[in-house]
């Protein structure tokens, strides 16, 4: 397994590298000035462009023989989708590091940069949500369409991801009355949801995985 | 003889392709090289993907090490190593995070081992291996593959798209490696020379099917094609005859014992036979 995350960890680096440098310059940018709107985009971006750039190392793998090479390894078919479902996860971590930084600096210099400090909360539970949703939904797709079809199938995903969250969302806001019970339970049931999710995702890879051939 | 790997009429069906891997059967020996030769698309590499599980089989059975392999059976894959044609490797690793990725996978991997082939077979360190050649990269792919103390070694076509000088370097590394008795090499190629200088039997495929496996020495010594006259050649028992080619002015025929051949059939021009004639034979031939 370890050598399995070192190997997910290098594919990502090679995206995230770049990915980083912009995040990094966006939110001077971001920190620089007063926009809502331009938290919301970092925020959103953030959770987004880890989540592609981790996605993306599975299909990396198949521009050799690397994907099938491993099959040939002391490791079982499970653990190679797990050292994938992990690398969301250890990237999801780093992109709220990210954006949590950008956040706090932009708070620190012009205070809370959302209308009520609880909006944070629905923009990471958005964010967590829309990065777990795309692995959950992108992993398996990803088994059954083969590498050659993974570029429309991150976009499946992130629109799968996208529509879910907005229909969750709105879902709870015309169940709950407007105020704070309506914004945490919304992002609690994001959070929740999300991750039922892709661990839901994880046994159905899985399956799906152990019957593809190379 | 105890046998590292042995397959028994393994098939494989391929709906789309129409293509089909039927009855599949040899064995390796331990100490031994086993060559499979093959044109393109006779099956070498879906006997292989049946061999390592990459490929699900419909039937028949696959022993490694006396027993069937199965996903959770992650020891029994410490003892393999295995190289395919081309990047077996992404491009955007250099030889050192190899190292580290293969270190946390193989409980044996030998790390000094590793630098020495690297150092050996001259491969820069630290460039990606995208700006290596195609020479480069299967050297990379051997080093990594000898480098977990394997038992044995599956190599499909690693050894195509190398030079003659660098392809003889690797025969010699294998060569090295069998001299372990329980270590033994299951090389795909299509290049019968190599297979000429280093296997000691040699599997012919074709379409799917096993034409045959016979021991190299077998069939240095003893296999031999007649030059037959069409008079002749309808002179010739059929049981002789394992597979005949019809050219311009004479009947080339594919005998299994040469000299014997040589006492029944007097007046008859008997050449030796090399892999590439008995392959064409096999399988542009027809037989009776």
């Amino acid at each position: 397994m370890k050598g399995l995350l070192r190997n997910n960890l290098y594919a990502t680096l090679s995206n995230a590298k770049i990915f980083s440098a912009f995040m990094i310059l966006f939110g001077i940018f971001a920190v620089a000035v007063i926009s809502q709107s331009l938290q919301i985009g970092y925020v959103m971006i953030g959770f987004i462009g880890f989540s592609v750039a981790a996605i993306t190392v599975a299909k990396n793998e198949f521009t050799s023989k690397w994907g099938k090479y491993k099959l040939s390894l002391p490791v079982k078919r499970a653990e190679i989708v797990k050292s994938l479902f992990l690398n969301q996860i250890i990237w999801l971590l780093v992109g709220t590091i990210i954006v949590g930084a950008e956040m706090c600096l932009s708070w620190l210099f012009h205070g809370c940069p959302f209308d009520q400090p609880i909006d944070i909360l629905t923009m990471f539970a958005l964010g967590v949500s829309m990065n777990l949703f795309m692995g959950a939904i992108f992993f398996p797709m990803f088994y059954i369409g083969g590498e050659e079809k993974s570029e429309v199938l991150i976009v499946i995903s992130l629109l799968c991801a996208f529509g879910i969250d907005f229909a969750i969302v709105s879902a709870v806001n015309d169940l709950l009355e407007p105020g704070t019970v309506c914004i945490v339970s919304g992002a609690i049931i994001l959070m929740i949801g999300s991750a039922l999710a892709f661990a839901l995702s994880y046994p159905l890879t899985v399956k799906i995985f152990k019957r593809r051939e190379w | 003889m105890e046998n590292i790997l042995e397959l028994q009429q393994v098939c494989k069906t391929f709906p789309k392709s129409n293509f089909a891997l039927e009855d599949v059967s040899f064995s390796l020996p331990y100490g031994a090289i086993l060559g499979v030769v093959g044109e393109n698309g006779a099956g070498k590499t879906t006997t292989i993907g049946c061999i390592l599980n990459t490929i699900a089989k419909d039937r028949g059975t696959v022993k490694l090490f006396g027993k069937e392999m199965s996903d959770a059976d992650t020891g029994m894959r410490e003892k393999i190593g295995v190289v395919y044609d081309g990047d077996n490797f992404p491009a955007y690793w250099n030889a050192k995070q190899l190292c580290e990725i293969m270190e946390g996978l193989y409980s044996q991997w030998d790390h000094s081992l590793f630098w020495k082939y690297v150092e050996k077979f001259q491969l820069p360190v630290k460039q990606n291996i995208k700006h290596y050649s195609r020479g480069m990269t299967m050297k990379l792919a051997i080093a990594a593959a000898l480098s977990h103390h394997p038992q044995l070694l599956i190599l499909d076509e690693a050894t195509s798209g190398l030079d003659p000088v660098m392809r003889d370097e690797m025969l010699d590394v294998f060569l090295e490696f069998v001299q372990e008795e329980n270590h033994s090499i299951l090389l795909s190629s299509h290049i019968t020379s190599d297979l000429e200088k280093v296997a000691d039997y040699i599997t012919f495929i074709h379409n799917g099917r096993l034409i045959m496996t016979v021991s190299k020495n077998d069939l240095v010594y003893n296999y031999a094609v007649m030059r037959c006259k069409e008079s002749q050649f309808l002179a010739l028992d059929p049981k002789d005859i394992i597979a005949y080619r019809k050219r311009d002015f004479q009947i080339d025929v594919l005998v299994s014992n040469g000299k014997e051949a040589q006492k029944k059939y007097n007046g008859v021009v008997i050449d030796h036979v090399c892999i590439d004639e008995i392959m064409l034979l096999l399988v542009k031939g027809e037989r009776v």
